[in-house]
């Protein structure tokens, strides 16, 4: 899961870019992008943001709506930032990954 | 980091026609069924039964697979789809074919009709294998998965290019063989490479991504792979030699063999799911296989002597417990996020939109799921007994189960976007 420094000089940003993310939903487990731990990274510069993420099953046939997603929230709140999605496989996505909410959501916990 | 291409869903007209037209075939087969369940309880081989049974094959259970498969492949195999237009040309090959089989087996019109019925199934059978096949070749990864799909849509072929070659041999004769060992043969080619193979390959990817499983032992799979094939082939080619009573048991042996690592593999998914409750459309799956274990149980007896009503309580099993119990339930784990992402995708994360499970009405899957155990109840019971009042009343309640399951796959495809403003 994602976790932001609070040293970070980039702190507020990504905060902001986190909380944007908590309204993409994955469709299928009908939990948001955060809570599963699908978000490992945050890049930001003053004309780009980058989500370096995954998916629960490679090849997910949401993925495209996910990733989708990911470009939609953040276009809303950052307008005048390319939004780039970048996905990896590497580490693989597990249960232990998502958050104690998420864990919560999905009935889990 | 390697920045990774997903693959792209098909096109919706290469995969909700088959839904809709499947679920129509389904409400077809339900309504003929309660006309002919008087002629079910003494005779296998009425025409009216093979049109019902075709219906079933072929109208419900292929035409739906046949969607299921163009949405899942590129998921399995990390490609888009080979070709969106083969998909659509196949699915108007399925359709015209059945609809000339059903009604040239009704009326047992031999000769033109069913000919040119058969013949426009192997295109499609063609069609599909096409497509399969290329997708998988694209596929660097190697997946179990793939080779299941592979070998189902290769049994396809030789189930239908049988079927057309019987559909001949009905009115110009071909074979001197006993007609009843090939129709044998043409259903448990269709069964053990066809339907057993798909299923096995689709349910290893779909139950563990739905119940979110830790084990996935592959080796199960590999094993279920090879013991299935070889003994399809073993059996294939045993009764076409007439060995009906020695090696064909072999091939049947080593089927159930692929048949029980495969359930290991389910079982072992299931025994270490993160997601503890089971939906309804999971208890369909599950009671699905229950069917199957039980008709493979049956076969031997049938294999021996072809008994009445077991042979008719086998396809029963088959086609209504197993075949069926499979869609009723898996249809609302697919369906509802194919046609959620074709209204949503883009709109994902920018308004509030609905989730895929409130597209349909989960409360009928919940009636049908009872309304399923109760039919096949009232069925098996009825033939078993040869009571026809009870028979009669378990195909009401199928036909019950067909009308609840087309409102709701309807209430799906002809969903109308909505969406509100969460900013």
């Amino acid at each position: 899961m994602i976790q932001i420094e609070i040293n970070d000089p980039q702190y507020a940003q990504k905060v902001k870019i986190a909380q944007s993310l908590y309204q993409v939903i994955d469709p299928e487990l009908f939990v948001n992008i955060i809570d599963l731990g699908l978000v490992y990274n945050i890049i930001y510069t003053d004309n780009t943001i980058t989500i370096i993420m995954t998916l629960s099953t490679p090849h997910c046939p949401l993925g495209d709506a996910i990733t989708s997603g990911v470009n939609n929230a953040l276009s809303v709140h950052f307008p005048g930032h390319a939004v780039t999605v970048q996905l990896v496989w590497e580490p693989k996505w597990n249960f232990e990954m998502m958050t104690a909410e998420g864990k919560k959501l999905l009935g889990i916990a | 980091m390697a920045d990774i291409n997903i693959a792209k869903a098909p096109k919706s007209y290469a995969v909700l026609p088959f839904y809709a037209v499947g679920s129509l075939f389904f409400l077809t087969l339900s309504t003929l069924l309660v006309f002919s369940h008087q002629t079910l309880l003494t005779q296998f081989l009425h025409p009216h039964i093979l049109a019902i049974v075709h219906a079933t094959t072929l109208g419900w259970v292929t035409m739906v697979i046949f969607g299921a498969s163009y949405q899942l492949l590129p998921v399995i195999c990390e490609r888009n789809l080979f070709s969106n237009i083969l998909a659509l040309v196949s699915f108007f090959g399925l359709l015209s074919g059945v609809i000339l089989l059903i009604i040239a087996f009704w009326f047992f019109l031999t000769g033109f009709w069913m000919i040119t019925g058969g013949t426009l199934v192997v295109l499609a059978a063609i069609l599909y294998f096409i497509n399969v096949t290329v997708t998988a070749k694209k596929c660097n990864k190697h997946a179990i998965q793939k080779c299941f799909m592979i070998s189902a849509g290769f049994w396809l072929l030789v189930t239908t290019v049988m079927g057309l070659l019987i559909a001949i041999h009905l009115k110009y004769p071909l074979f001197n063989t006993n007609q009843l060992q090939l129709i044998a043969l043409h259903a448990h080619v269709g069964f053990a490479g066809w339907f057993l193979q798909l299923i096995t390959g689709v349910s290893s990817k779909l139950v563990p991504m739905f119940l979110l499983s830790r084990n996935k032992p592959e080796k199960y799979l590999q094993l279920a792979f090879l013991l299935q094939n070889t003994g399809l082939l073993i059996f294939f080619f045993a009764a076409i030699v007439g060995l009906w009573n020695n090696i064909v048991w072999i091939g049947y042996l080593l089927v159930i063999a692929g048949v029980v690592y495969w359930l290991l593999y389910i079982i072992a998914a299931f025994k270490s799911r993160i997601r503890k409750p089971l939906d309804f459309q999971m208890r369909f799956t599950f009671l699905s296989l229950i069917f199957l274990v039980l008709a493979l149980f049956l076969l031997p007896f049938i294999m021996h002597s072809w008994p009445m009503p077991y042979i008719q309580l086998y396809g029963l099993l088959v086609l209504m417990g197993w075949l069926s119990g499979i869609i009723l339930g898996q249809t609302f784990k697919t369906l509802p996020f194919i046609v959620w992402n074709y209204h949503y995708k883009s709109l994902n994360g920018r308004v509030r939109v609905p989730l895929p499970k409130q597209l349909y009405r989960e409360i009928l899957v919940k009636w049908n799921f009872y309304f399923f155990i109760a039919a096949l109840m009232l069925m098996c019971a009825g033939l078993l007994l040869q009571v026809n009042m009870l028979f009669l009343v378990g195909s009401i309640f199928w036909l019950l189960i067909a009308i609840v399951f087309v409102w709701n796959v309807f209430d799906i495809l002809l969903h109308k976007t909505k969406k509100s403003d969460s900013n």
